[in-house]
């Protein structure tokens, strides 16, 4: 058994001029970047860049162009995604959107929703948060209870969601509801399109141990949603919702969210490091140089239609374990002065209080793990 | 695959599988005879035209059947001798990277040495060994030249990096190989009124050993498929260094879920980490890689590090 053979990474056209592209994007905007932000940059928010990205045609890619996409293959996109993360660009307001709900309104969405959300997504000025946690809904998420239900008005949502990046700064949330009452576990769920200037719908801030807003609650108290809010089948949302997981879980994103740290590292310690600091950035730089590999290999695996769960699983636990362990590796290596005011001091001590996070987002080592167990036949 | 690819890896896996278990005297003829030395050789020059890609899978395969005989080393000997328009010698032909004990030395009819852009060919009766054996209870000889070289020529190429390869090769089919037994244990052996599979605890286990087990045989491929483009010593010392880190982190794991039958001689999970261990230590060490590949890094500087990666991926995509 060999559990993951490679695939070919092949994007069409000219691979490197596309990089170059993006790099220069990012030096011509670089200079009011706040450094922390440098890492974790899919959580890093700035609307100016995010509309430069939709002007330059670098979001929403692979979209069908009377969408505003524009129609480039996914392994392009792919090459874009992964410039903009290891150059620390800010590109945390379109993620969502540009990742993950635009594809799904694509794949589940009506004409008119494709049209009311797509442009704006792939312009970089509207922007999606997911509504799927709540607070006794987190890893198992089949025990949400936030409920719609049908009247001829529309449909009246009640209840909680709860840790929604973004939902703050995001005009519309893909939510998961319960849209038969009664209904049990992963049966009778629903995924609808809200938007979140609705009335009866509240977002309020969470403040996370960085001192950041991202997280947010949204509360619906007996909010109205249009009847064709409903994105694809009712009572399907739960087939709708795995699959857009399982998908989101092998990107570059995964081992990307402490590359600033070991930018930093490396231009800290100059040339000719110590030994033992040159074999903490060769160990370093061989763990993310097979992670891109298999990065690489599962998006290439999409891209041609297959459905490597199990290696997008191995991906992202793998990944998330490096982008954490790597500041623990660093502040071990060095003697860190943690309240110094040095570029490494500071992404130092910002991304070791990050990294707890970069694995309770898209599923827990936990849950990856056991996902991986049973792909690979324990019975 | 390539066809061509598809038949060396049937024939490959069909005589390997049938050498399972069996030791070294058994094994080596039936390897020698099969004539997987010229496997990098031109077709022009008689050999079998492969590429690297092939080599990795051929080796994997070695790996993963725990074969006891010379394999790896004959290849890398008879390709470099291709390269430098040597006629290779009959019989057997190691190598003696610098620093490195001579595998399989005290049977060999030759060696290949590499040192300071030279390759030199010697005769066995030019070589005095040392016999030493690797914790698999292969030979691993200390040779010492006590005659000229047969042979010489320039060569570029980088010995201990060739032989590290094969390592990540071979260590990517026995990992492979611990795993699938322990899956099959684990399935099978019940306690506490159920098959161990059956506990989370187990089954986490098992989840990180396979991610260990897809690492190597990725970084593997990716070094393979960067020596078919060229210049692969960035790749080959990150997938020997993740080879090692992933042996460290797997081959504990195996046994632990085995218990004291996979700690016998008799059950089949010996052969494959009793091999992993010595591998660990051949052709460089962490420490070792770990530093030549971070003090290169460092040269690159930070930004300089992704586009130098970059870079390099970029060369294995075909041109628009």
């Amino acid at each position: 058994m060999q559990i993951f053979a490679i695939h070919p990474f092949d994007p069409p056209g000219d691979v490197p001029a596309l990089r170059a592209r993006v790099r220069a994007l990012i030096a011509g905007h670089e200079a009011g970047w706040p450094l922390e932000g440098r890492s974790n940059n899919w959580f890093t928010f700035d609307a100016a860049f995010s509309r430069v990205l939709g002007r330059e045609g670098l979001l929403g890619m692979t979209w069908p162009k009377r969408y505003g996409g524009h129609e480039r293959h996914p392994l392009e996109r792919y090459v874009v995604m992964e410039e903009l993360l290891a150059g620390g660009a800010p590109v945390g307001l379109h993620w969502i959107a540009d990742r993950q709900t635009g594809p799904l309104l694509l794949r589940y969405g009506t004409e008119n929703q494709r049209r009311k959300y797509l442009p704006g997504m792939a312009a970089g000025e509207i922007y999606a948060c997911i509504g799927l946690s709540e607070p006794n809904a987190g890893s198992d998420l089949a025990s949400v209870r936030t409920s719609a239900r049908k009247t001829p008005e529309g449909w009246r949502v009640n209840g909680q969601k709860v840790w929604t990046s973004g939902a703050h700064r995001s005009h519309a949330a893909l939510t998961l509801l319960r849209t038969e009452e009664g209904s049990q576990r992963n049966a009778g769920l629903s995924q609808l399109m809200i938007d979140l200037d609705t009335p009866g719908v509240t977002v309020r801030p969470i403040v996370d141990m960085t001192g950041t807003h991202h997280f947010n609650e949204i509360f619906f108290d007996d909010a109205l949603i249009p009847l064709d809010a409903l994105v694809g089948t009712e009572g399907e949302g739960w087939k709708q919702v795995t699959a857009e997981l399982a998908l989101e879980r092998s990107g570059p994103e995964r081992y990307l969210s402490s590359h600033a740290l070991l930018v930093a590292l490396i231009d800290a310690v100059g040339p000719d490091p110590a030994p033992a600091i040159a074999q903490l950035i060769g160990r370093l730089t061989a763990e993310m140089w097979t992670l891109r590999q298999m990065s690489m290999s599962t998006a290439a695996k999409l891209a041609a239609g297959d459905d490597p769960m199990v290696e997008a699983a191995i991906v992202k636990d793998l990944g998330n374990a490096f982008e954490q362990a790597m500041p623990r590796l660093v502040q071990a290596a060095l003697d860190a002065d943690l309240a110094a005011n040095s570029d490494l001091s500071r992404l130092l001590t910002w991304v070791l209080l990050a990294s707890p996070s970069f694995s309770l987002r898209g599923g827990t080592p936990e849950v990856l793990r056991g996902i991986i167990a049973k792909g690979l036949g324990l019975r | 695959m390539s066809v061509s690819r598809q038949l060396l890896t049937e024939m490959a896996e069909g005589l390997f599988g049938d050498l399972a278990g069996q030791d070294f005297t058994m094994a080596g003829p039936r390897v020698a005879e099969a004539g997987f030395a010229a496997l990098l050789v031109p077709e022009d020059a008689g050999g079998f035209g492969g590429d690297w890609g092939d080599l990795f899978a051929v080796l994997r395969l070695a790996g993963l059947f725990a074969l006891d005989a010379p394999l790896a080393e004959p290849i890398i000997a008879h390709h470099l001798l291709a390269q430098a328009g040597i006629a290779a010698p009959d019989g057997l032909v190691t190598i003696a990277a610098e620093g490195q004990r001579v595998p399989w030395g005290r049977h060999a009819d030759a060696v290949v040495a590499v040192s300071g852009g030279v390759l030199s060919l010697y005769a066995a009766d030019a070589c005095a060994f040392d016999e030493g054996v690797s914790p698999a209870g292969e030979p691993r000889d200390a040779v010492r030249f006590t005659g000229g070289a047969v042979a010489s020529a320039p060569c570029s190429a980088d010995l201990l990096a060739l032989g590290a390869f094969a390592r990540v090769a071979q260590a990517a089919g026995a990992l492979d190989a611990a795993f699938a037994l322990t899956i099959g244990h684990v399935n099978d052996r019940v306690q506490f009124g159920k098959p161990l599979a059956k506990f989370q605890a187990v089954q986490q286990a098992l989840a990180g050993f396979s991610e260990e087990a897809a690492a190597v045989n990725v970084a593997g491929q990716a070094a393979a498929a960067a020596l078919d483009c060229g210049e692969a010593g960035f790749e080959i010392a990150a997938a020997k260094l993740r080879a090692n880190l992933a042996i460290d982190a797997g081959v504990p794991v195996a046994h632990r879920l085995h218990g004291a039958i996979g700690f016998t001689m008799e059950y089949a999970l010996n052969r494959f980490t009793r091999r992993l261990m010595g591998w660990h230590s051949e052709y460089g060490s962490d420490a070792f890689w770990a530093e030549r590949l971070g003090a290169q890094v460092a040269r690159m500087g930070g930004k300089g590090l992704w586009h130098e990666m970059t870079a390099r991926s970029d060369r294995q995509i075909a041109p628009a």
